[in-house]
């Protein structure tokens, strides 16, 4: 089993993402506020971070930067899901590290696969 | 006694009121006695062993090539007149009486020029004031705006009416004075310096360009000053006609205009902040209006039976247009502030159909339509965004899909037909329901829907109209044939542009 972590802040958008997720068969850790997200990626580990940008606490880049600054989470893929969906957004987000961007609405149907993209190979022993 | 008439000679010499000045074959000053101090300004030690013409010439004076002094008569005086700059820079006329004297005694010492030199600038400015007094007076006091003549010195030597009372002078009180008291006092040093050298290449300067200038009335009151400068000839040589404007209600208007466009901006700003919030706001509870909608419909809470499925599915077409609604409003907002970012490149147009044709090929499927891609096997390019180009090209297929609910739809793409080789064009044709002929004239506009006699259609209404602005800032256009009750030809022409 995959673990995934999810800072969202927004109770709605990440029942819908951990729902998914956990239909597509992951184990998911969550919560609503930005440090306690980073805090949770350290004591976790998880195989990725999908993340809001907008958040309390620290915000999505804050996090992003703070996750690929730590020697232990720096190869964690982090994947940017936001209602930030003006033009430049997307080339933002990227520059400032994230794995990869979706915007909001997600769309249900795809979701667990785009995210299931950026999980590193199973390993058969786990 | 000769020691004593020696000494008388030279105080004679010292105290004349001319200038009195010797140069040697090479023009370096031998003499410079009190005279020529008072007339340049420059001590007899600042001046001995100079060059005549670089102490007293104007900076690239154009007459320095045709300095009388390389062209005295061999014997007897040769008298003319000359523009002469002062050491601090102010130009004067002086007249000027030059003479050789032969060596003596046949050799010994070397050949000398003797010059006698006066300054009659004033004398020069009354003469040209009286010639232009009588040739342009009348003239000048007819035209609109205040106008001041030069003569080469910067000496006004004709003023009209409106330019004294612009400044607030009596009537030709002006008349020989240096331009300069025209202008505050810490821009006068400033302004005799331009001013040789626009004596030394004198052109026209329209008015309104270059520096801020301004202006001082009699009573010491500034004002900003539109001025335009033309040489004028005369027989008399280059005079200076400068035309000058009250620039204070420009200035005004300006310090108006510019104010309204800063809060134009800072307006397009609040707007701008507007749609980003409007958008992500929107976005949040659609995103679990289409999202849970989307789980139950992949039945993943559990089955569903058949009215839930198709109440759902409602729920979820109408989500999906109220998202298609926000994001054509964002795009029209972009286009109509162009910040619409186009990144022209040369794009083939065959691979830009494919992926339309990819992403709609499901919703075709299901519609049961017949679908075909008519495209030449060259690589056809356009000069265009590619972007921009999927958006238009997928709004129109999406368009003749939305409204056709049997037959087919047929894409094509080909040199702009009848039309200039620099040119491509693309068709999408379908055998829908048409479009009546009294609706034809506003299709494009925002929000144009008609009603539809077989069911309401999704959509924002805000296609064809995105699609044609884009269309116009690619350089291109979109163009609709249609025959109501049997389809409809939208035909989308782009410049053409060379794989680079």
């Amino acid at each position: 089993m995959t673990k995934i972590l999810v800072i969202e802040d927004h109770p709605t958008s990440r029942e819908l993402m951990t729902y998914l997720l956990r239909c597509a068969g992951h184990d998911l850790v969550e919560t609503g506020d930005g440090r306690e997200g980073f805090d949770l990626a350290r004591t976790h580990r998880p195989d990725l971070v999908i993340s809001d940008v907008q958040l309390p606490g620290m915000n999505g880049f804050e996090i992003v930067a703070a996750i690929k600054r730590d020697p232990a989470l720096a190869g964690t893929p982090v994947v940017a899901v936001t209602a930030s969906a003006m033009s430049g957004d997307r080339e933002n987000i990227i520059a400032a590290g994230f794995d990869d961007y979706l915007s909001k609405p997600i769309d249900p149907e795809t979701f667990a696969q785009q995210i299931a993209r950026h999980l590193p190979p199973q390993r058969s022993s786990r | 006694m000769i020691d004593s008439d020696r000494a008388y000679d030279a105080l004679i010499l010292e105290e004349a009121p001319d200038a009195v000045i010797a140069i040697d074959a090479g023009h370096r000053v031998l003499l410079w006695n009190r005279g020529a101090e008072r007339l340049y300004g420059y001590a007899q030690s600042e001046a001995l062993g100079e060059r005549l013409h670089e102490l007293v010439q104007p900076n690239d004076a154009p007459d320095g090539a045709a300095d009388p002094l390389n062209n005295l008569p061999p014997a007897g005086p040769s008298t003319y007149e000359a523009l002469r700059r002062r050491k601090d820079g102010v130009l004067m006329y002086v007249d000027v009486t030059a003479k050789r004297i032969a060596p003596l005694n046949g050799g010994g010492n070397a050949p000398l020029i003797v010059l006698g030199e006066k300054d009659v600038t004033q004398l020069r400015v009354q003469r040209d004031a009286k010639l232009l007094e009588t040739r342009f007076r009348d003239l000048f006091e007819l035209m609109p705006d205040a106008i001041v003549v030069l003569n080469a010195t910067g000496r006004i030597v004709l003023i009209n009416s409106q330019a004294e009372a612009l400044f607030g002078y009596p009537a030709g009180s002006l008349i020989g004075e240096p331009v300069e008291r025209l202008l505050p006092e810490r821009l006068r040093a400033a302004h005799l310096h331009h001013r040789a050298g626009y004596v030394a290449q004198p052109r026209v300067r329209a008015m309104g360009v270059g520096l801020e200038l301004h202006g001082r009335r009699v009573d010491g009151s500034e004002f900003p000053v539109d001025i335009s400068l033309s040489p004028l000839q005369t027989p008399e040589g280059t005079l200076v006609l400068s035309a000058i404007r009250d620039a204070t209600e420009r200035k005004r208007f300006e310090a108006a205009l510019r104010e309204k466009n800063e809060q134009l901006a800072s307006a397009m700003q609040a707007k701008d902040r507007f749609l980003a919030t409007m958008s992500h706001e929107l976005r949040t509870p659609l995103n679990a209006v289409i999202g849970f909608t989307g789980t139950l419909l992949m039945r993943l809470p559990g089955p569903l039976n058949d009215d839930q499925e198709r109440q759902l599915k409602t729920v979820q077409s109408s989500g999906r247009h109220l998202l298609s609604l926000i994001n054509d409003l964002l795009d029209l907002a972009r286009i109509e502030a162009d910040k619409f970012e186009l990144r022209m490149e040369p794009v083939v147009c065959q691979e830009v159909l494919r992926g339309v044709f990819g992403a709609l090929q499901h919703q075709v499927e299901q519609k049961g339509l017949q679908f075909s891609l008519a495209m030449p096997d060259e690589n056809l390019v356009a000069l265009t965004d590619r972007r921009a180009l999927t958006q238009i090209l997928t709004n129109l297929s999406a368009n003749a899909v939305k409204f056709c609910d049997h037959g087919s739809i047929h894409v094509g793409l080909g040199p702009a037909a009848g039309g200039t080789a620099g040119e491509v064009q693309f068709t999408v044709t379908d055998t829908g329901m048409g479009i009546r002929a009294e609706h034809l004239p506003t299709v494009f506009d925002a929000f144009a829907r008609f009603e539809s006699e077989t069911g309401p259609r999704e959509g924002s209404g805000l296609g064809l109209h995105i699609s044609r602005r884009l269309a116009e800032h690619l350089g291109g256009r979109i163009e609709l044939e249609s025959e109501y009750g049997k389809g409809s030809t939208f035909t989308l022409t782009l410049p053409a542009g060379s794989v680079s």
